[in-house]
């Protein structure tokens, strides 16, 4: 599968402070590419650096194999992008804004755009500054979802938005995909990111710590017991196969890594009462980034 | 390098601050002369010419003899505040708005999301601007030499007498717009453009009339833009008017222009702070 988004080492200081660490990281074509972080991990950085809005400090970085400074243009003609707090043009209604942002893209799709607006059930006629923050919301991800661009990049794109809406949008994005076209999706809300991305990658305070993909996500399971006796190391031949998270106060966490049946007949030699077997889950992995077990 | 949609934007942003100037410099120069017609020309002349001390002369910039004719009478109205002030406050206004503006609220970042050159972006705006000025300027023209032509003063002054004084007005709004759309390319808030502006302004003020009054500081005058904003010295002999006219305007075209030309490359460079 091709890449269509590659950075190599990209930095992005701002005097003292590092928002992004030299990131490395590639988004396949067609793939749903799952960004998650806490506030102020350098997400947000991240994008802005793919669309040309910040200069980085070192590194470097292409989309659909445009340079995103020296040809930032031409990455901004093969990418969508929602920022994570969408401001429209207070004066404009909602379809005076979808005109002028079809005018500013060629062969956008203004009526790919009403539709968009249509299944969000926003009302097109109302004044912007007389729009909710979801309304809002809707009518910039209207404009957004409706541009056939091979790259769409969605900064917390659900924020604001009732469940209705937030089910639409997670569709419109799965349709996205269907269409061909790749998903950067940036988002807090960890059960979006593992229902919807194919693959997933952890922002930690400037730096990318961690990818995954969601398919192999959902085959790693996390082993919690109780010890009732003594606790040997894991056999060599099953190192690959699982990972001691923890061990203490008589208590040891496991995860698989893959599939759990090699596991299984070692498990049932150990000294263990209480174990509960359970999918490890985005929340899983992404507490061992952020919220570390001591 | 230039789009049309932001063209189109820029003047749906414009609109209302450009009709109200148009609705006020359409009737200012009427109600200017109708009132200045109420003081007949010998009383104005005897005020002018033998109660005001003569030294006064070098605050107006042309002789008092030349201020107490019908001509002279009328070009007052384009140093007055009303035209002035207006002038400043629209290439302020527009300027200001052009990064720092939709910076501060945001809505710059889902501009530049698209395709569309920072550069077009920058022009764009400034040529919508511009084009404004020069209505503005027009219709500044139009209404006092229609004032001129068909009011109180009718027959006593040519109206195209006043053209090259409506064209120092366009160049005074270009210098400003251009200027705060410099200054708003380099800021991330239109409050602090626009106080930025407002203190060049002042400064711009002080140092004409400090060059103006004091002889030993005469060269202060060259450090005001405004030194170049003279229309009242632009109604006298038409080819004399046309002369003083390239030199004032060169000035201020040419310093909105370039400060234009500086914006758009700082803007191009510069990096977009996130909304905040």
């Amino acid at each position: 599968m091709t890449t269509l988004v590659e950075t190599r080492d990209l930095t992005k200081r701002y005097g003292d402070f590092t928002a992004l660490d030299g990131c490395s990281c590639g988004v396949r074509e067609g793939e749903i590419f799952g960004l998650l972080g806490p506030n102020g991990a350098g997400k947000t950085t991240l994008l802005r650096l793919l669309l040309g809005f910040i200069r980085p400090t070192s590194g470097s970085a292409r989309v659909a194999g445009f340079d995103c400074v020296a040809e930032s243009l031409m990455v901004r003609t093969h990418t969508a992008y929602l920022p994570g707090e969408a401001r429209l043009f207070r004066r404009m209604n909602g379809f005076q804004t979808l005109d002028f942002f079809s005018g500013l893209r060629p062969h956008c799709r203004r009526d790919r755009a009403a539709e968009v607006a249509r299944r969000l059930d926003l009302d097109c006629s109302r004044q912007v500054a007389r729009m909710s923050t979801g309304m809002r919301q809707k009518l910039a991800l209207a404009v957004v979802l409706a541009t056939e661009a091979a790259l769409t990049i969605l900064d917390e794109p659900t924020a604001n938005l009732d469940p209705t809406a937030r089910a639409e949008v997670l569709g419109l994005v799965r349709e996205a995909q269907a269409a061909g076209r790749t998903v950067i999706f940036s988002s807090h809300v960890l059960s979006e990111v593992e229902t919807t991305c194919d693959r997933v990658a952890i922002v930690r305070a400037g730096r990318l710590v961690h990818e995954q993909s969601i398919a192999d996500l959902r085959r790693s399971h996390r082993i919690t017991a109780r010890l009732a006796g003594a606790w040997d190391a894991i056999p060599a031949e099953l190192e690959a196969h699982a990972t001691l998270v923890s061990r203490h106060d008589g208590r040891v966490v496991l995860e698989s890594g893959d599939s759990l049946a090699p596991l299984l007949g070692w498990l049932a030699t150990l000294p263990l009462d209480e174990v509960q077997i359970e999918p490890v889950g985005l929340g899983g992995v992404y507490d061992r980034f952020h919220r570390p077990v001591s | 390098m230039f789009d049309t949609a932001i063209w189109k934007k820029t003047w749906g942003d414009q609109r209302v601050l450009v009709l109200s100037l148009v609705a006020l410099w359409s009737a200012f120069p009427w109600i200017y002369i109708w009132l200045s017609a109420q003081i007949p020309m010998p009383a104005f002349q005897d005020v002018l010419l033998r109660a005001i001390p003569q030294d006064w002369q070098r605050l107006s910039g042309v002789p008092f003899s030349e201020v107490a004719t019908h001509a002279g009478r009328v070009a007052l109205a384009f140093v007055d505040p009303v035209v002035v002030l207006a002038a400043t406050v629209f290439g302020i206004t527009r300027g200001s708005d052009a990064v720092s503006g939709q910076l501060e609220r945001g809505t710059m970042e889902m501009i530049l999301a698209q395709p569309v050159n920072r550069v077009a972006v920058f022009l764009s705006q400034a040529l919508a601007t511009l084009a404004a000025a020069a209505l503005l300027a027009a219709v500044l023209f139009a209404a006092a030499a229609s004032a001129v032509a068909l009011g109180p003063w009718a027959g006593k002054v040519d109206p195209l007498r006043f053209l090259p004084a409506a064209c120092n007005v366009f160049g005074l709004i270009v210098c400003m717009a251009g200027i705060s759309a410099c200054v708003s390319a380099a800021d991330s808030y239109r409050w602090r453009t626009i106080g930025i502006m407002c203190g060049f302004y002042v400064f711009a003020i002080l140092a004409k009339l400090v060059g103006r009054l004091s002889t030993p500081l005469a060269w202060c005058g060259y450090l005001s833009v405004l030194n170049a904003y003279e229309p009242q010295r632009l109604v006298g002999d038409p080819a004399t008017s046309w002369r003083l006219l390239l030199g004032y305007d060169g000035v201020l075209l040419g310093i909105g222009l370039a400060a234009y030309a500086a914006g758009a490359w700082i803007f191009a460079k510069r990096d977009l702070p996130a909304p905040l």
